[in-house]
């Protein structure tokens, strides 16, 4: 029986999804080792205390909550510290951060403070024996390793969205803590947060591409593919060298092999058949769905959805269709 | 300024992987290997910085066996002016080790910067840039996609999940890479003549003992093929409802 | 001997000594050049002389500027022996043809007058033309047209001068032996009435101008586009455009040489001095720009200014480069010699031919297509020009596109332009029961023939299609045949033609060491490129194979009656051909295509575009301009769909899967919906199944 200690990412005052997959995560393996604690840390501006019960929904049973001033954004050295020294003093056997961008800054450094060794990015893990064994995808994604960590603590970051969070409701303790090391004092500090939404995505950082070939016939009915991209929410607007050379679209929105090589989570192909030199700049997307009106257009090939039809008359109907599922889910 | 970029050789993503028969690693055999390419952004930004911003050294060092060499002839051909191959039979599984073993080896150099690529393409750790830092008692800005460096500070964004951050940090400091940075020029032959008479330093890797260890490697399970949902705006639905609850990105 | 032959002589002593001195300087700018050794084949060297230079062949394939010069051309080679005559003839007086058989001197002065009068013809016919036509090619600045006009008239000048000699000579001594002049004298006949003091002042007046004009003309050479009279000749001697060898063929670098350290050419000095020839010899006649296909689209490219700009940054390099600082001087009051008047000679020093000249952009707008070459009259080679700066671009400063950084990657890291996985370059065979080599070598068998398939062929879809075409063939006719599957890799020309020669000499080794390995002797491709560079450049470096192009191939079948095809006689087509480059101009290879269509197609009709065969336009995707892109002007793949749709054809035939990409697009970016087949595609359509 031991404790497990897990890092509950917030930004801006609030909890993030990843915070409760970190806590729930916890509970899963306190509960596997026979029933631990899960202790939670929970680091903000002072305020951010008002959030502890939440973490308790999903199985935390004390909460520690470190408020200061100097801590509304991420100071990664602080908290590196703070962190470090409460795993140590706490004798937990494993502590779990999220592999977000704040958990990747943060866990390495805490198990080099540490001096342990710790596994990134997990999507699975289980105890066996004295080690932790865990799922890390690899090889962009082509390969599994399976590793084992031994020593104490275990210190693992998990990936956002492989293990939901389960509730499991308790009435979380709460423990006041002051950080470790004067946060003002950091050589390294977050000048300015700037929070999405207005800004456009670039088509290299978008999870979702929808991309318009010549079967779109005309600039104009760009329109409908910006509709679509809106609908998404977290979509950028991609295009064939056909439409950029005749200007449809400006060269920067070009992928193939003379423009960008993307790889988001979605590709929607509209109106595109499918030449060598656009699919050479997508097909490492992770599903890819393509709409034209000839069946035999090598762009089939590739894609994982296809419908056959004229992208024209399709496109609205899509855009409502994404529309209603955003809105629900 | 001086300025270490630590790279490492990885194979070619592009490949269609098999496991090797010790299950343990992928099968070698036909692998095209090059620098992880945010480690080739991270020589360009060195080389970049060290171009716009007068007199400068960038030393590139790599951990691992002879063949790494190919890839530290690689950044000299790009522009490096030295390289220092830390060698060691094998790359550890153990990010820790491999920071152990860096950071004994940045520790006396007196670099204004070391940079590493964001994570390595092919371990996809992300843990050493920053494991390095610690050891080092430096700062370190991860997952840069902008940076500037001007009066002993650097000033660099940082993408996060739906948001951004602009960090500000005193040199010396440890940065990793992201997209975003330049990408790695394309050497030119002369670079690549005048690579060959650049200095690169053989020394033993000091490597502790490993804690984290690789029990299997295994490849995901194949994906379907593709399909047809059907024809005209009366397949949409179906098509929104595979993309929900099949391939999950919506 | 009189005082005025005493004086003449003295007169054309320092001409000849003034004109040899240019000449000599000339001559020495080449030294600064690097060597090119182009002595071999001799008697090639000899026809190439004769066909172009004397028979004007290239000259003549302008059918109205074409005759003009030709009459021009060979009237200067009759009149030079009279010239000869008139100049030796001033000095010495005694001297004259009148020795010869009396037949022989009349037919000699018969030509002196005909011919006087043909180019007195022509040149009217010249200035009418560039006075009152302004034929597109012939656009320049204004120095350039003065230049043409000074010669224009400088030869009128000859011309009315010489006549005007043997009239008023023959006014005198209406039956000296030079009176078989039917022009000279009937114009003598009203002047013998005048008085002969009058006579003979005049023809002495007329005499001095003509030979004063000869020599004033002679020395004006050196300074104009008109050296071309002196250096076309040479030029086309050691011109390799029209072999010896296959055409096209990109200089060998050697990249292992020892203490080489610049590779390609930035300037002058670092060109051969064919190149440097190729200056000299250019006469600014625009043939070459007026075919180049990013020039007709409105890109900045001209051939003309490639080869103009070399000669301007060769005069006023090379004289620093020699220590002669007196030409800094007076470069600018002479045409061709420099860039600009106020120019120091260390700034002269520090500019270079590429950037200060010849931008990037216009290097990497050339095609590569060689339709430059085969126009020009005098044996330049401008894609030797091209793709040496390239080189240095690539190779020096790693300068390229930034789109071009893929594919050299992609090059390197996957054998083919393409991102794709070298492991699915056997894709397309699946399930077509095509064995590769390693297959074979295994049972110990060996095929007659490797089907090279080529990066498009194995990858790109529209391509496999016509790789599976031509095996379907290969199969039907029974041809044992192999490829390479995943040891073949690309064959590295778009790296060559893009001036990475470096990239280029590994992917051609490796292929060399497979197929040595494979020990193949024959080879088929569908791809021109691939034809081009196995069969042409990979003997540079050790590779020597028989290397046949499909259309050739599928043609031989076709002969040998080994195609079974079905009886049914189909449907008629009218079709039109494009010619690829690398297969037409490069290779010769006109035929075999047209011939393949025409017998598997008894009922199909044939249509040409206006510019075909070695005329032929480039469909844009050659020398690696398919890798890059094209933002300026109209693009070059519609152009050349809108001339093969003014045909009329209900079918396009292509030849190269690279021209049926190009196309392909092209068509369908004009809204059409003809149809783009590969030769094989037709003549697999109608295999008996």
């Amino acid at each position: 029986m031991a404790n497990t200690f897990a890092f509950a990412e917030s930004r801006g005052g609030a909890l993030r999804r990843v915070a409760f997959e970190a806590v729930s995560a916890a509970r899963a393996l306190a509960d596997a080792s026979g029933g631990g604690e899960v202790h939670a840390m929970l680091v903000g501006a002072p305020g951010i205390a008002s959030l502890a019960g939440e973490l308790g929904k999903y199985g935390a049973d004390m909460v520690i909550v470190v408020e200061h001033a100097g801590l509304a954004n991420a100071n990664v050295e602080a908290l590196a510290a703070t962190a470090a020294a409460r795993i140590k003093a706490g004798g937990y056997r494993a502590a779990i951060f999220s592999a977000s961008a704040q958990g990747r800054d943060l866990a390495p450094r805490v198990a080099a403070q540490l001096g342990v060794s710790m596994a990134a990015d997990v999507t699975a893990f289980e105890l066996a024996g004295d080690a932790l064994v865990v799922k890390h995808p690899a090889y962009a994604g082509k390969v599994i390793a399976t590793l084992k960590l031994t020593g104490s603590p275990a210190i693992v970051t998990l990936r956002p969205g492989a293990r939901a969070a389960v509730e499991a409701v308790r009435e979380a303790r709460v423990e006041s803590a002051q950080p470790t090391s004067d946060p003002g004092a950091s050589k390294l500090v977050v000048k300015e947060m700037i929070v999405g939404g207005g800004t456009k995505l670039d088509i290299g950082d978008a999870p979702v591409i929808v991309s318009g070939g010549r079967g779109l016939k005309s600039a104009e009915n760009f329109k409908l593919v910006e509709d679509l991209a809106a609908a998404f929410g977290n979509a950028a607007v991609g295009a064939t060298r056909a439409v950029t050379d005749d200007g449809w679209r400006p060269h920067s929105d070009q992928i193939g092999q003379t423009g960008r090589q993307v790889s988001p989570e979605l590709y929607v192909a509209l109106g595109i058949s499918g030449a060598i030199q656009h699919i050479a700049g997508m097909r490492n997307s992770r599903t890819i769905v393509a709409i034209n009106k000839d069946k035999e257009a090598p762009i089939f090939k590739v894609a994982d959805y296809g419908i056959v039809g004229d992208v024209i008359e399709i496109l609205p109907v899509l855009t409502a269709a994404v529309k209603e599922a955003r809105a629900k889910g | 300024m001086k300025i270490a970029v630590c790279i490492k050789r990885v194979p070619d993503m592009e490949t269609r992987f098999k496991i090797a028969a010790s299950g343990t690693a992928v099968d070698e055999a036909g692998l095209k290997y090059d620098m992880s390419d945010f480690d080739g952004y991270a020589v360009e930004t060195a080389l970049q910085l060290n171009e716009k911003q007068g007199p400068g050294e960038t030393v590139v060092i790599s951990l691992g066996p002879d063949v790494v060499q190919e890839q530290l002839r690689k950044a000299l051909s790009m522009g490096a002016d030295r390289a220092v191959q830390l060698k060691a039979e094998r790359v550890p599984t153990d990010g820790l080790v491999i920071a152990r073993a860096l950071a004994a080896e940045l520790k006396g150099g007196a670099y204004d910067l070391i940079f590493f690529g964001r994570q390595a393409v092919d371990s996809a750790n992300a843990t050493v840039g920053p494991m390095v830092a610690e050891l080092l008692g430096l700062p370190c800005a991860t997952a840069v996609s902008t940076l500037d460096i001007a009066n002993g500070r650097g000033t660099a964004r940082r993408d996060l999940e739906g948001a951004a951050e602009i960090v500000e940090f005193a040199l010396p400091a440890v940065v990793t890479i992201d997209e975003g940075m330049p990408r790695a020029r394309y050497p030119s032959l002369k670079g690549i003549m005048a690579a060959k008479k650049k200095p690169l330093e053989v020394k033993p890797a000091q490597l502790g003992e490993e804690r984290l260890t690789l029990e299997k490697m295994e490849l995901p399970p194949e994906r379907a093929a593709g399909r047809i949902v059907g024809e005209g705006p009366g397949a949409v639905a179906e098509l929104v409802r595979l993309l929900h609850t099949e391939a999950k990105v919506l | 001997m009189r005082t005025e032959n005493a004086v003449f002589l003295l007169v054309l002593l320092l001409a000849a000594g003034f004109f040899s001195y240019n000449v000599q300087r000339l001559l020495s700018y080449l030294s600064i050049a690097q060597p090119d050794d182009r002595s071999g084949h001799p008697l090639v060297r000899l026809k190439n002389v004769i066909t172009v230079a004397f028979l004007q062949k290239k000259i003549l394939r302008d059918p109205v500027a074409g005759p003009m010069h030709a009459l021009i051309f060979w009237g200067f080679v009759v009149l030079t022996v009279g010239t000869i005559e008139l100049l030796l003839n001033g000095s010495f007086p005694a001297f004259s043809y009148a020795f010869l058989p009396s037949q022989l001197y009349t037919f000699y002065s018969i030509s002196q007058d005909v011919f006087g009068a043909l180019v007195l013809g022509a040149i009217a016919f010249a200035f009418y033309r560039r006075l009152v036509l302004h034929p597109e090619r012939l656009e320049g600045d204004g120095l350039e047209h003065s230049d043409a006009l000074l010669i224009l008239g400088a030869i009128a000048g000859l011309m009315v001068t010489m006549f005007a000699v043997n009239a008023f000579g023959l006014a005198l001594e209406p039956d000296s032996i030079t009176r078989a002049k039917p022009l000279s004298l009937a114009l003598s006949i009203p002047l013998r009435n005048l008085p002969t003091g009058l006579l003979t002042g005049a023809h002495a007046v007329f005499w001095w101008m003509h030979a004063l004009l000869v020599l004033a003309f002679l020395n004006y050479l050196p300074y104009s586009k008109h050296l071309h009279i002196v250096s076309s000749i040479p030029n086309v001697y050691f011109s390799n455009s029209q072999g010896p060898g296959p055409k096209g063929v990109i200089r060998f670098l050697d990249l292992e040489a020892e203490n080489v350290e610049q590779f390609g050419a930035a300037d002058v000095d670092q060109m051969t001095w064919k190149d440097l020839l190729d200056g000299y010899t250019c006469t600014e006649c625009g043939r070459c720009t007026s075919v180049c296909p990013a020039h007709l689209t409105g890109k900045v490219l001209s051939p003309r200014k490639i080869i103009i700009d070399t000669r301007r940054r060769l005069m006023e390099k090379a004289p620093l480069m020699l220590g002669d600082y007196s030409e800094v001087a007076h470069h600018a009051l002479v045409h061709g010699e420099g860039d600009e008047g106020s120019m120091s000679a260390t700034a002269i020093l520090e500019h270079r031919l590429l950037d200060n000249f010849i931008t990037e952009e216009e290097l990497w707008q050339c095609t590569t297509c060689r339709a430059c070459i085969q126009e020009c009259p005098v044996g330049i080679e401008h894609l030797d020009h091209i793709v040496d700066m390239r080189r240095n671009l690539v190779l020096m400063e790693s300068r390229f596109p930034p789109e071009v950084l893929p594919t050299f990657e992609s090059m390197e890291r996957n054998g083919s332009p393409w991102a794709f996985r070298p492991d699915d370059r056997a894709k397309w065979a699946d399930g077509l029961d095509i064995p590769t080599m390693a297959e074979l070598t295994e049972r110990g068998e060996s095929p007659e023939i490797l089907f090279w398939v080529g990066c498009m062929g194995s990858f790109d879809d529209r391509s496999k299609k016509i790789s599976v075409a031509f095996a379907r063939i290969l199969q039907a006719a029974g041809v044992p045949f192999a490829i390479l599957g995943q040891e073949e890799t690309c064959n590295g020309d778009p790296a060559r033609r893009m001036g990475n020669e470096y990239l280029y000499q590994t992917l051609a080794k490796q292929n060399i060491e497979t197929l040595t390995r494979c020990d193949v002797k024959t080879i088929v491709t569908f791809c021109p490129h691939c034809f081009h560079q196995i069969g042409n450049e990979y003997p540079q470096l050790g590779g020597n194979y028989e290397v046949i192009h499909h259309s050739t191939y599928i043609e031989r079948l076709l002969e040998a009656g080994r195609v079974p095809f079905d009886t049914d006689a189909g449907k008629t087509l009218t079709m039109a051909y494009h010619d690829s480059c690398y297969l037409g101009r490069y290779n010769d290879v006109y035929d075999a295509p047209r011939e393949t269509l025409r017998r598997a197609l008894p009922i199909v009709t044939m249509v040409e575009p206006e510019r075909t065969r070695d005329r032929g336009m480039c469909c844009g995707a050659g020398g690696g301009r398919m890798f890059m892109e094209e933002t300026q002007g109209k693009r070059i793949n519609i152009e050349r769909a809108e001339q093969l749709l003014a045909t009329g054809a209900d079918t396009l035939a292509v030849a190269c899967p690279f021209c049926m990409t190009m196309i392909s697009d092209g068509v369908k970016a004009k809204g059409s919906d003809v149809p783009v087949l590969d030769i094989s595609e037709v003549v697999a359509s109608r295999l008996r199944v």
